[in-house]
């Protein structure tokens, strides 16, 4: 049997589907004869990104770069390669009292594709992106030279990468700092908002709170659009924890963790489903305001617990809809693009909506600018495309934009904006897709 | 513990395993036949689980020194040396490669395996763990001086298993069928009969710790390699296996 490295491949969206050549290897020396021996090279990490953003022609997966190389406990600086995934990271760093400074919304992504999309979180008001805790990470260029980059050391390619979507070379390993924690929990307030008018005024209330997320129902119309659940939430000290957690305050249990065994039936989710499960969801929480402390996997991972949770969408997969809208236009915006989503009757399992702070002019490639985002899910189906134009169309007249990692299909007018990347060698087929305007 | 064939990710998967089972180990000795790549797993152990280790070079193609080995001593031996080699197509009149691949997995393992199995029978406890495999049930044509030297590899582990067993030091030969790693990527093998290095760690942590003798990494194994051994000779030299 002679090997053959075409292979399907998808991310997480399971949208598109392509076959192409993917290899993985964790020898430096073999990396770069990859990267010599191909043009349209694209590095992978876990497939998290939701649409084309880490297929390519020749893809490189770096699930072998797995290895953590040193962890400084004094000043909580870890360094590993770029295959580790975040939850790896948290294994490691929870019990000894460290924390991301900045995570997205699962930790089952690596540490590459951290930087390659800069990813932010709940706290973007507050702690910025993932990139500010990056001290220094090894790039394979496209002449397959190992360089270093930091805010000293090759500065040009360091800001390139940060949110270069991959399009500059392989991340080889990285160096990056985490912030000190007390507890594995988080004290953390829900509040409900009956309409978009008051989750604004409450994020307004919120900015001192470190992290802030509001969980959007868009099947609401009328006076109750933007009907949400607004959680904010703080690492809790150890001391303000109840009683039974303080004593192993860094430890979690180990929980079930249920799979999806199967893609769902195309019809299990539907308007109405997903309206119920919006009536339930908003409906669980009985008061107007619930104080409670809950460990950080549920705090920032709610996805995480259910394995293989993409499958519920179906063969046909789904898409993602991330933008941000800047501030002055924010409100509006929103009004707009919740009121389309609502007539259209492509309703989203989970809408989150953020504000973001403002934008570290340096790390010119990434996605947040001062403003409102918000991030929805969306079954593909035939009336999708037409839907996500709407919504563009949207999103360019108040000056938003796309967030790549979850991208694609949207307008290339809204994604076009990286700079600094353009490499005969590396090459994804979503930046092809943008350079060619289509969509 | 001791590891052999360190850079194996089976092997790497399955000391990861143990450590995150809770298992403590004063030293790991990786011994290996490419220390420089070991020290990169070492790091992660030491990172990971604050775990100590030890890299001993051991290149089983080359003479072995084993001075450099006497001072090692432990109750749980992981040995996933092994070489594939060229298959009977490319492989099998190419006298460098059939030597190769008899010294690697059986001709200068055997001695190795017997040094340590020594020791541990001399302090009267201990556990070999031995990865041979399932080509070494029946010589199939694609690769039988492979499976041959795993058919000697089994049979040896199984009389150690014999000798061993009232000296309190139990063996374990495990049988793995397709896994993912960097020797089978980018051949065509079916999802449900491979296992992941993570997966086959936790099933072979598993056999050890249930003290089993033989183990499949995936069950499905035993079934396909039982219909492989009955199949009568006179059929069985007509298949392309």
């Amino acid at each position: 049997m002679k090997p053959n490295f075409v292979q399907k491949v998808t991310n997480w969206g399971n949208f598109p589907i392509v076959e192409k050549e993917m290899k993985s290897d964790d020898s430096v020396s073999k990396i770069k004869q990859f990267v010599r021996d191909n043009n349209e090279v694209i590095a992978r990490g876990n497939g998290r990104c939701y649409g084309d953003a880490s297929l390519g022609e020749h893809i490189f997966s770096t699930k072998r770069l797995n290895k953590f190389i040193s962890f400084d406990r004094l000043n909580g600086i870890i360094e590993c390669e770029s295959g580790v995934l975040l939850s790896e990271v948290l294994e490691v760093t929870v019990p000894q009292g460290y924390f991301l400074y900045v995570t997205p919304g699962t930790k089952f992504v690596s540490v590459g594709g951290a930087i390659a999309s800069d990813v932010h979180g709940k706290n973007h008001h507050a702690e910025g992106c993932f990139s500010e805790y990056v001290t220094e990470f090894k790039l394979l260029n496209e002449n397959s030279e190992v360089i270093t980059c930091s805010r000293e050391e090759n500065t040009d390619k360091f800001w390139a990468t940060i949110g270069g979507m991959g399009l500059t070379g392989i991340i080889l390993s990285a160096k990056f700092k985490l912030k000190n924690i007390e507890s594995a929990y988080i004290r953390q307030e829900s509040i409900k908002a009956e309409n978009l008018d008051e989750v604004f005024k409450l994020f307004d209330e919120s900015e001192d709170w470190t992290y802030n997320v509001a969980w959007i129902d868009c099947f609401q119309k009328g006076k109750n659009l933007g009907r949400s659940i607004l959680m904010r939430g703080e690492h809790a000290l150890k001391a303000e924890l109840p009683s039974n957690l303080q004593k192993k305050s860094l430890k979690l249990k180990e929980k079930f963790k249920p799979t999806v065994p199967f893609y769902f039936p195309g019809f299990v989710l539907n308007a109405l489903t997903i309206k119920i499960f919006n009536f339930l969801y908003y409906n669980k929480q009985t008061k107007k305001q619930l104080n409670n402390f809950i460990d950080y996997e549920t705090f920032f991972y709610p996805l995480d617990v259910i394995n293989d949770w993409n499958k519920i969408y179906g063969k046909s997969g789904f898409i993602q809809y991330q933008m941000v809208i800047p501030k002055e236009n924010g409100k509006e915006g929103m009004r707009q693009i919740l009121d389309a989503i609502a007539k259209s009757g492509n309703g989203s399992f989970l809408a989150v909506l953020k504000l973001f702070g403002k934008d570290n002019p340096l790390a010119y490639n990434s996605f947040p600018k001062e403003g409102y985002t918000l991030a929805l899910d969306f079954k593909v189906n035939k009336g999708l495309k037409k839907l996500v134009e709407q919504l563009d169309t949207i999103v360019e007249n108040f000056g938003g934009r796309i967030y790549l990692t979850k991208d694609s299909m949207s307008k290339s007018s809204l994604t076009n904006y990286l700079q600094n990347v353009d490499s005969s060698k590396f090459v994804s087929l979503q930046h092809k897709r943008i350079l060619s305007g289509g969509n | 513990m001791i590891v052999l064939g360190s850079n194996s990710e089976v092997a790497q998967a399955f000391v990861e395993e143990c450590l995150a089972q809770g298992e403590k180990f004063p030293t790991i000795y990786l011994l290996s036949s490419n220390p420089e790549t070991t020290e990169k797993f070492a790091g992660h152990l030491q990172v990971k689980f604050l775990q100590n280790s030890e890299i001993i070079p051991l290149d089983l193609m080359k003479e072995i020194d084993y001075k450099a080995l006497e001072n090692i001593n432990s109750d749980l031996l992981f040995c996933a040396s092994g070489y594939l080699g060229l298959g009977t197509e490319e492989g099998l009149y190419d006298d460098e490669n059939t030597t190769q691949i008899i010294d690697v997995n059986y001709a200068k393992l055997v001695p190795v395996l017997n040094f340590f199995a020594k020791k541990m029978e001399s302090k009267r406890s201990g556990t070999m763990i031995v990865l041979s495999s399932v080509a070494g049930e029946r010589g199939r044509q694609s690769n039988f001086i492979y499976g041959s030297a795993k058919a000697g590899l089994t049979a040896y582990l199984s009389g150690l298993r014999n000798y061993l067993f009232d000296k309190k030091v139990h063996v374990l030969t495990v049988k793995p069928g397709f896994m993912e790693t960097k020797m089978t990527e980018g051949l065509p093998l079916n999802p449900a009969l491979t296992a992941t290095p993570k997966k086959a760690a936790a099933g072979i942590y598993k056999a050890y710790k249930n003290k089993k003798d033989v183990a499949y990494v995936l069950p499905i194994w035993a079934i396909i390699m039982m219909i492989i051994r009955n199949i009568p000779e006179f059929i069985f030299k007509k298949l392309k296996l």
